[in-house]
């Protein structure tokens, strides 16, 4: 069995963004990155379906898209349990929309014939949860998103979704398929210290993001800016009982004053 | 000249960063306070399951092989979550060390495996005594060789980890007619030998999570091939190894003073006096800005310490440096943090309390600063 995943390195997202110059997403000095949140899931689902094929050899493929600050991302994510890495070299990445990075991973995912594919339901920073989606249109495959549960059986996918209102909903679809995962699904394991460094020697392949796609942005970021801060209080009305526990929440949200 | 990290380094310090915030960080303060012993070990095996209990040991012994650097940044990162949890961690790693450097094949391949995998709790250093402390060339505790086994008497205090370490590193006097330091050995003892008692546990400032007792040697006899490295030359076997040792203390200094500045310095952004942040007030700033100089300081010379380490090079002068003034800089760090919040600093509500309390041990053991300062000196002069 073959299987992608598909991973974004992501900033913390606990850090001060500023605008770049040309006021179009966020520059990226001094920030510190990290595997996206959602791809860790995908990562930890897509380890598991390989530890379960047991006598049938699966080859497990982490690709990200970007900078060569991504290679962290990749090797983590080897360290967690991938066998081999694909890093579609791109130092515009951040600049470029869902449908121009579903194409770059496309052009590749073609030639390879992966049964399933694994990706994050959306990326913490840009947050268009568009990438998996169009990358299954672009590869004709299915596609379930936003997976909180997820099996193979006889070349079945079936997948629990979360919908609106706690509601959930099952979906079955063949393979191959593209299947974007969300909060719930697993508990991303911690690599251990001897596979980080055994991660070392697996082979990361390095392709020109210019020698994939050259497909053109087809919605293109024309502003981002941090909105003006409103100085308003906040007024709570109701019961004295529900407000404490409201304004204990937001105690708890807003300040640091109950941490520790 | 590179200050970058390799990705190595840097996805071990995520890691421990990560493992810290979630597993260790919301235990620390009840564990302080008493909580549960078996919560502590817990967290011990599940940071052995990941490698951490012997970072710079061979793979072929169990180890991660990962060098002193990723050591000394997972220490870091494990103190600013609770420095209990990593002080018993650096010294596992000590400990650990001082086996790979001087100890035989068989004591490398019968402990190191069972260090690092976590089937041993923990493991132990045993050299202090009551009256050998800064004077560690002064210990009592005697080894006699009878037949094929030797037998060990009299007692150490301050050990780490007594109650659950699985082998104890004991230096012991084994000739008595030698020069002041150059007749002591290092055995390697088991957990539960026959004459060895561990004593009364200390309840200490600091640290509080983290075991501290007394050992009792009475006629304990262990086997002949106890002895780790060469008879009469126990210092010098684990010389190299407390080298270590000193960059992982300075180390674990390092992660309770920016933990204890990190907590201070997001206090000041939302605490108002007289109507403002007190973070606008420059007194509150200066404290902000020297400390913060002071621990990143300190950073640089345990990184350095630690690549020469890592590398092969001299790093006795740069290790006893580290670990002085990393562990003076916390100490001078968590002091501010509590101005910072003042009143309830002083409380166990808030978790700067405790860091300066687990910071303060940092100057004494591991060899106190004032003998840190002599091998400073000593390793200076020497070359005049």
């Amino acid at each position: 069995m073959k299987i992608l995943v598909c991973i974004k390195q992501i900033p913390d997202m606990a850090s001060k963004f500023k605008p770049n110059a040309a006021n179009t997403w966020f520059t990226e000095t001094d920030l510190a990155f990290r595997m996206n949140e959602y791809d860790e899931y995908a990562v930890e689902e897509a380890i598991k379906l390989k530890e379960k094929q047991g006598a049938d050899p699966s080859d497990l493929v982490v690709l990200s898209v970007g900078p060569a600050r991504v290679v962290e991302a990749l090797k983590k994510a080897l360290a967690m349990g991938c066998d081999r890495g694909v890093h579609i070299h791109d130092d515009e990445s951040n600049l470029k929309d869902p449908w121009q990075i579903a194409s770059l991973i496309a052009a590749y995912a073609k030639k390879e014939n992966f049964d399933i594919i694994f990706t994050g339901m959306q990326s913490q920073d840009r947050g268009s949860g568009q990438v998996g989606v169009t990358l299954a249109g672009d590869l004709g495959c299915s596609c379930v998103t936003t997976a909180i549960n997820f099996s193979l059986e006889a070349g079945v996918v079936t997948a629990k979704r979360e919908l609106e209102g706690g509601a959930k909903g099952v979906v079955k679809l063949k393979l191959p398929a593209v299947v974007t995962c969300q909060l719930g699904l697993n508990t991303p394991r911690y690599p251990t210290l001897p596979n980080i460094m055994k991660a070392r020697k697996k082979e990361i392949a390095v392709l020109k993001a210019a020698e994939l796609s050259a497909e053109g942005p087809r919605a293109v970021t024309e502003k981002f800016y941090h909105p003006v801060k409103k100085g308003t209080g906040l007024v709570l009305e109701g019961e004295p009982a529900a407000l404490a526990v409201k304004v204990l929440e937001l105690i708890k949200e807003k300040t640091t004053v109950l941490r520790g | 000249m590179n200050f970058e990290l390799t990705e190595e380094q840097k996805i071990i310090q995520a890691t421990a960063r990560e493992f810290a915030e979630k597993e260790l960080a919301p235990a620390a303060a009840d564990l302080d306070r008493g909580g549960d012993r078996k919560i502590f070990l817990g967290n011990l095996a599940k940071l052995a399951e990941l490698g951490f209990m012997g970072l710079g040991i061979k793979a072929d012994y169990g180890g991660a092989e990962a060098g002193s650097v990723a050591l000394s940044l997972a220490i870091t990162e494990i103190a600013r979550a609770c420095a209990s949890t990593a002080v018993t961690l650096a010294v596992n790693n000590l400990v650990a060390e001082i086996i790979q450097a001087a100890g035989s094949e068989d004591q490398k391949k019968k402990y190191l495996r069972d260090i690092c995998s976590g089937a041993y709790p923990a493991a132990s250093l045993a050299l202090t005594e009551p009256c050998a402390g800064s004077d560690s060339a002064a210990v009592a505790v005697t080894a006699v060789r009878d037949g094929e086994e030797w037998v060990l008497n009299g007692s150490k205090i301050f050990i780490t980890s007594a109650p659950y370490a699985g082998v104890f590193a004991v230096f012991a006097l084994t000739d008595k007619t030698a020069l002041k330091g150059k007749g002591i050995s290092c055995f390697l003892v088991e957990a539960g030998a026959k004459g060895l008692t561990i004593g009364k546990e200390e309840h200490k400032m600091g640290q509080r999570a983290s075991a501290t007792n007394e050992l009792s040697f009475d006629n304990c006899r262990i086997p002949a091939d106890a002895l780790l490295g060469k008879l009469n030359s126990g210092f010098t076997s684990a010389a190299e190894g407390l080298a270590g040792g000193r960059i992982n203390i300075g180390s674990l200094a390092l992660g309770i003073g920016l933990a204890a500045m990190d907590y201070a310095a997001a206090y000041s952004a939302e605490r108002a006096q007289f109507g403002k942040k007190i973070s606008s007030f420059e007194a509150i700033q200066w404290m902000i800005a020297d400390s913060y100089t002071e621990l990143e300081a300190a950073r640089l010379l345990l990184m350095s310490a630690a690549a020469k380490r890592e590398t092969g090079k001299s790093h006795m002068k740069e290790a006893a440096m580290g670990k002085m003034f990393a562990t003076e800089a916390a100490n001078r760090a968590c002091y501010n943090a509590v101005q910072i919040l003042g009143g309830y600093g002083y409380t166990d509500q808030y978790p700067v309390e405790r860091y300066a309390r687990d910071a303060r041990v940092t100057t004494i053991y591991e060899g106190t600063n004032e003998i840190q300062r002599l091998i400073i000196a000593r390793e200076i002069l020497k070359s005049i």
